[in-house]
């Protein structure tokens, strides 16, 4: 098959080593190499660069590493934010990748037959650098590297990561079995809060699996599990389709694969899912985390070629598939406390490093690129802890678990100190980051500051339900909306579904006051302002998808955030509030107040380096001349030494 | 409310239907319209007209990625 050919034969000796580590801040790895805790950087540092490197507009992962992977902005690859919206139905959606149920269907009875198999859909756009790569020979391999689900096509090894979704098809949802009454069943954020009952020492529950699309309604399939609880020790033994294990309280299981029948005899689908005894005694608190995609036998595309994904587990055992596997919800809803969150991130670290160490030691030539989540999820998570300005602070806690992000960023350390000895004259290093970190202390409500500066219009008898979408709307007098962590659009007419703004004049007016209007939002706390930059698009993208997205991009100052339920389109009663939420570190911010790190053994020799000069830079190491679309260039003169 | 209703297709739009549904895999002409249908209404109505997932769905898919409530 042609997509299986290797293309042109190269034989250059050169390797290109890439190390994206995503959240990296300049200023706490600074702090960091001062302290002395991460000596290899330091190093790397001290004998090659250490630069700054311009984040995208906005700072946010998905766009960022869009902008690394293809050379261009969001105009360019058509991801502007986290969440997008369909204009007509402000319907939002994940912006980088879509799975959709099959569309065509036999109904026999209850059951419903699908005709053809469901899809997953990439929505990026552009070519990422290891396309051009391949079409040039020059071998690969690039592990979890976000927006790339699924992978498209290639000719080396590729894992997707974030954006992938769970067996359920949502980012992440995970499962809490209690037989305590005070526990609200039902749904939480990011979870399912599911009642149980102890008789005679034991639970029988079901494990959700994903909709059963062969079932009228697509009820979710479910598999039972039992709990046998030792009534007078704290411990259980739990019994899931034949696999039998303990745990004691306070204990996790390895990987535990399940099998979810969708339709007797034929269809069946596998995850797998890991169990955390939180309490045996008195009451019953089971966590089981999000159904994962089973790298095994995966029910969706994960890896290019398809059984790189099987290859990885045998040789390394199993891992999260899901991309954002740290459960950062579970530990926002009280579901785990703080050393439950941070034994649950440290197991996916754990995985990471033990996929390196087997990927690692194989890679002979071309370029390496491998991923690593830690350092972003555990500073939304753990800033609290480091940081006695943040309303959540807390001072015990943070006596107890205050250096446990530096332990993240000194894991890190770690793995650069295996790669440092590997360098040779023949290899380039890059070690980067998508962005920085900032304290995210308080949040600023978009959606319900346009309402009160006349913006936004709602039906006249309206009792505004301040957590739902769009409540009560009139869009017939509504001029713009917001929606996603930094997108500010407009109600245009023949885009938006109820649109009444013209475009022209009449749009480019009314940005500009809006533009101006935000700018000029103080905090009465603190007196700082909220935001600092706005980002006309227009003005700050380029590319055949620049139309698509926000008309206006809202940079926040450090300190200050989207809030939680402006995001889709809710109005709180206060436009600013305090963060009490555990995630308390972002970087949905101005870029320039966040930038992230680029580090390498070489000499880099442009003035200001951005993510867009990422990939320039790698099709240069190999003599491969940047298409046209791509914006940077590359950040190394020719002839420049390594270390 | 979830009553049916027969539409009558007949003359060169039932032969050219027929075409279309040979053509693409349908098992009859009533499956086709019934495709057809369904892709149209998702385009014109909002998603609680149609058969968009609900507003709660989508809040539980995206809750996952750490940034929303």
């Amino acid at each position: 098959m042609l997509c299986c050919q290797r293309g042109p034969a190269w034989h250059g000796e050169q390797k290109l080593i890439i190390l994206g580590i995503d959240g990296m801040d300049p200023q706490l790895l600074k702090r960091f190499m001062q302290e002395g805790k991460m000596p290899n950087f330091a190093r790397l540092a001290e004998q090659g660069s250490f630069r700054l490197l311009a984040s995208s507009i906005p700072p946010q992962s998905p766009v960022a590493w869009s902008n690394l992977m293809t050379g261009m902005d969001a105009g360019g690859h058509g991801i502007f934010d986290f969440i997008h919206r369909d204009p007509k139905t402000l319907q939002p959606y994940f912006s980088a990748s879509r799975v959709e149920g099959p569309k065509r269907a036999l109904h026999l009875g209850s059951w419903v037959i699908p005709l053809g198999g469901g899809s997953a859909e990439q929505l990026r756009r552009g070519r990422a650098f290891w396309e051009i790569l391949d079409e040039h020979g020059v071998p690969n391999t690039i592990f979890r590297i976000p927006a790339n689900f699924p992978p498209v096509p290639a000719k080396g090894q590729t894992l997707s990561g974030m954006g992938t979704p769970d067996l359920r098809g949502t980012y992440g949802t995970f499962s809490f079995y209690t037989d305590d009454p005070t526990t609200a069943a039902g749904s939480v954020e990011g979870g399912q809060v599911i009642p149980v009952q102890v008789e005679n020492s034991k639970v029988t529950a079901n494990l959700i699996g994903p909709d059963n699309t062969f079932r009228k309604g697509s009820p979710p399939a479910t598999e039972l599990f039992s709990v046998a609880v030792d009534p007078l020790e704290s411990v259980a033994k739990f019994a899931v389709q034949g696999q039998e294990f303990l745990l004691r309280e306070g204990e996790w299981s390895d990987w535990v694969r399940v099998e979810f029948q969708l339709i007797p005899v034929f269809g069946n689908v596998k995850g797998m899912c890991r169990f955390y005894l939180k309490q045996a005694h008195p009451r019953f608190q089971l966590y089981v985390s999000p159904m994962n995609i089973d790298p095994a036998d995966p029910a969706l595309p994960i890896s290019t070629p398809a059984k790189y994904s099987r290859m990885l587990s045998e040789e390394a055992g199993e891992f999260h598939t899901q991309g954002i596997a740290e459960d950062t919800k579970a530990r926002s809803d009280g579901m785990l406390d703080d050393q439950e969150y941070l034994e649950q991130a440290q197991a996916v670290l754990a995985e990471h490093r033990r996929i390196f160490d087997a990927e690692f030691p194989k890679f002979q030539r071309g370029v390496f690129f491998f991923y690593f989540s830690s350092l972003d999820l555990n500073s939304h998570m753990l800033w609290r802890l480091t940081d006695a300005k943040h309303p959540g602070y807390d001072a015990a806690l943070a006596a107890e678990y205050g250096s446990a992000l530096s332990g993240f960023y000194q894991q890190i350390d770690q793995v650069l100190g295996e790669v440092l000895p590997k360098l040779d004259e023949h290899t380039t290093l890059l070690v980067l980051s998508d962005h920085g970190f900032a304290p995210y202390y308080r949040s600023f409500n978009l959606n319900t500051w346009l309402l009160q500066n006349g913006y936004i219009k709602l039906k006249s008898d309206a009792n505004s339900n301040q957590n739902e979408p769009w409540a009560n709307m009139d869009w017939s007098g509504t001029r713009a909306y917001g929606l996603g962590l930094n997108g500010l659009y407009l109600n245009l007419q023949g885009r938006e579904g109820h649109g009444i703004v013209h475009s022209g004049t009449d749009a480019k007016a009314l940005m500009k006051e809006i533009k101006e209007k935000l700018l000029g939002v103080r905090d009465p706390q603190s007196g700082l302002s909220v935001i600092t930059r706005v980002d006309i698009a227009s003005e700050v993208y380029s590319g055949p998808y620049s139309q698509s997205g926000p008309d206006l991009i809202v940079g926040y100052n450090r300190g200050y955030r989207a809030g939680w339920k402006t995001i889709l389109g809710a109005f709180p009663p206060d436009t600013l509030e305090n963060n009490n939420n555990p995630w308390s570190g972002d970087h949905c911010m101005d870029r320039d107040l966040v930038p992230g790190v680029l580090l390498s053994n070489r000499k880099i020799s442009v003035g200001a380096p951005a993510l867009t000069d990422i990939s320039p830079t790698i099709l240069a190491e190999f003599g491969i001349e940047k298409p046209k679309d791509m914006m940077g260039r590359s950040v190394f003169q020719p002839d420049s030494t390594r270390f | 409310m979830f009553g049916s209703h027969k539409v009558k297709i007949e003359g060169e739009l039932l032969d050219k239907a027929k075409q279309c549904a040979d053509a693409c895999g349908y098992e009859s002409v009533d499956e086709f319209v019934l495709h057809m249908l369904e892709k149209e209404i998702k385009k014109v109505l909002p998603p609680d007209e149609g058969s968009a997932p609900s507003k709660d769905i989508v809040k539980k898919r995206l809750q996952g990625l750490g940034y929303i409530e």
